[in-house]
């Protein structure tokens, strides 16, 4: 019977020495930067911070049904950018002294290098049209809201998109001085002056009176209040648009400047 | 008070069209160096409201409000833009796309500071977000330096949040740089590295446009004179 040789402590030395190197370069190539032993202590790193913001697209919302610009300086609208017969002047002010302000229509057109602009503006007729150029427009603003003012029914209906926001019974024209019919637009808004007449609150439209030839700043029609309610609904007025106070101050309220108006 | 409607119009002093030519012949730092419009978005999207609760420092409050004041020069003109379509079709997408990023910024940043907020002023592109050319044109200047804008403030806030935020921003805003870089036919990545811009160059760069105006008066006191 064969019987093993005993190994020699001299080999066993070399095989612990061999293990232990072997180990050691197992650790090294497991652990290259050499930091982080089972028993030794590992740096470790910051959590990773939560951003302050949450990505999130936001939808441009419904189309609008118009824009408005204000007026910046005095112009001659042009029938056509490429033609001089001036269809209109625009005036930077308004008679009241606020900015005067143009509804833009369709695309721009360059011409020439210049790039012009089709706008509908305050004049005679009523629904005046022309070409400006772009330059003397500030800011384009979009108007979601248009109100519509219904003279046979005697009421007035601000829409926003298709929900219908306000209506209510008003005061138009007399046979004699009626109301005009048409595509118009507000263009300015006052409040605090001294004239129960007006009511509280008074929007300036483009819209003018037919009936009346010689009424100062122009004969624009308005959109206001009264001091009488009695009369209301009825054809009372010298074209204006009237409606109870309270009605028009809900009207300050959703109708901003620039809102389309259409009369019927 | 007429002008031509071009570049210039917008670039009184000439610095934005000289940093456009340099897009094409010159370096990115050049083009930092002295392009004129000033970039934009740096936060992005929606506050939660732990986050929002947290106080920023001061000097974070005054990074973000003027991001801010740069996120609301742009979105409402790449809104303006995708509202008129009257660009091209290649040029719209990219503003539909874009415009709704910025949006994001927008509200992102509000909901970050609250009360601090600052509101939007008034805009008049004078006839960019009408023109094909010049949009391009002003919103690769926009862009390109949004990202060089962040890559500045990313070393400046103090708040780990907000730099995370920053640079989320930051990659966001340098797709949008590349992607118009391509539709103007400009090389995207031209060079290995970009250089940051400062945040006083990018507003001297925006008040240059002329794109920040005043409100138009359309309410007064006077007594009426309608017709009645």
């Amino acid at each position: 019977m064969r019987r093993t040789r005993p190994i020699r402590r001299s080999q066993l030395g070399a095989a612990l020495a061999l293990a232990g190197v072997l180990i050691g370069v197992a650790v090294a190539v497991v652990l290259p930067d050499g930091s982080a032993g089972p028993s030794s202590a590992r740096p470790s790193l910051p959590p990773p911070p939560r951003p302050a913001f949450a990505p999130e697209n936001v939808a441009l919302g419904p189309d609008p049904v118009a824009f408005w610009a204000p007026v910046l300086a005095s112009a001659s609208a042009r029938v056509s950018p490429t033609r001089s017969h001036v269809v209109g002047e625009i005036a930077r002010r308004t008679p009241e002294g606020t900015t005067n302000l143009v509804l833009v229509l369709g695309h721009a057109k360059r011409v020439a290098g210049r790039l012009w602009v089709r706008v509908r503006f305050p004049g005679r007729p009523d629904d005046a049209r022309g070409w400006v150029p772009r330059s003397v427009l500030g800011g384009y603003t979009p108007v979601r809201t248009r109100l519509v003012v219904d003279r046979a029914r005697l009421t007035a209906t601000l829409m926003r998109g298709s929900r219908r926001v306000l209506r209510t019974r008003v005061g138009v024209g007399t046979p004699s001085a009626p109301t005009p019919s048409g595509q118009f637009y507000v263009r300015n808004q006052l409040s605090r002056y001294r004239s129960p007449f007006y009511g509280p609150v008074a929007f300036g439209t483009t819209a003018r009176s037919p009936g009346v030839s010689d009424w100062p700043a122009g004969g624009f029609v308005g959109i206001h209040g009264t001091n009488r309610p009695d009369l209301l609904p009825g054809r009372v007025s010298h074209g204006c648009i009237r409606m109870a106070n309270e009605d028009i101050l809900r009207l300050r309220r959703v109708m901003p400047t620039g809102t389309p108006l259409t009369v019927r | 008070m007429d002008f031509e409607l071009t570049l210039e119009a917008v670039d009184r002093d000439g610095a934005i069209a000289e940093a456009l030519d340099e897009l094409t012949g010159g370096t990115r730092a050049d083009f930092l160096r002295k392009a004129v419009i000033g970039g934009s978005a740096t936060a992005a999207a929606l506050a939660t409201p732990a986050v929002a609760r947290e106080r920023n420092t001061a000097k974070d409050i005054a990074i973000l409000r003027f991001d801010l004041g740069l996120e609301y020069l742009q979105a409402a003109m790449y809104s303006e833009a995708e509202r008129l379509r009257q660009l091209k079709p290649r040029t719209l997408d990219w503003a539909r796309v874009v415009g709704a990023n910025e949006r994001g910024h927008v509200r992102a940043i509000r909901g970050l500071l609250g009360r601090n907020a600052v509101k939007s002023p008034t805009f008049n592109f004078r006839g960019v977000t009408e023109d094909d050319a010049v949009f391009t044109k002003t919103a690769v200047a926009f862009e390109d330096l949004t990202a060089a804008l962040l890559k500045t403030q990313t070393a400046q806030v103090d708040s780990r949040r907000v730099l995370a935020a920053l640079v989320s921003l930051h990659s966001v805003e340098a797709r949008h740089a590349a992607w118009i870089r391509h539709i103007a036919g400009i090389v995207p990545a031209a060079d290995a590295f970009d250089e940051p811009t400062s945040r006083s160059r990018v507003a001297r760069l925006v008040e240059d446009t002329n794109f920040i105006t005043s409100t138009p008066r359309t309410k007064g006191r006077r007594q009426p004179r309608y017709t009645g």
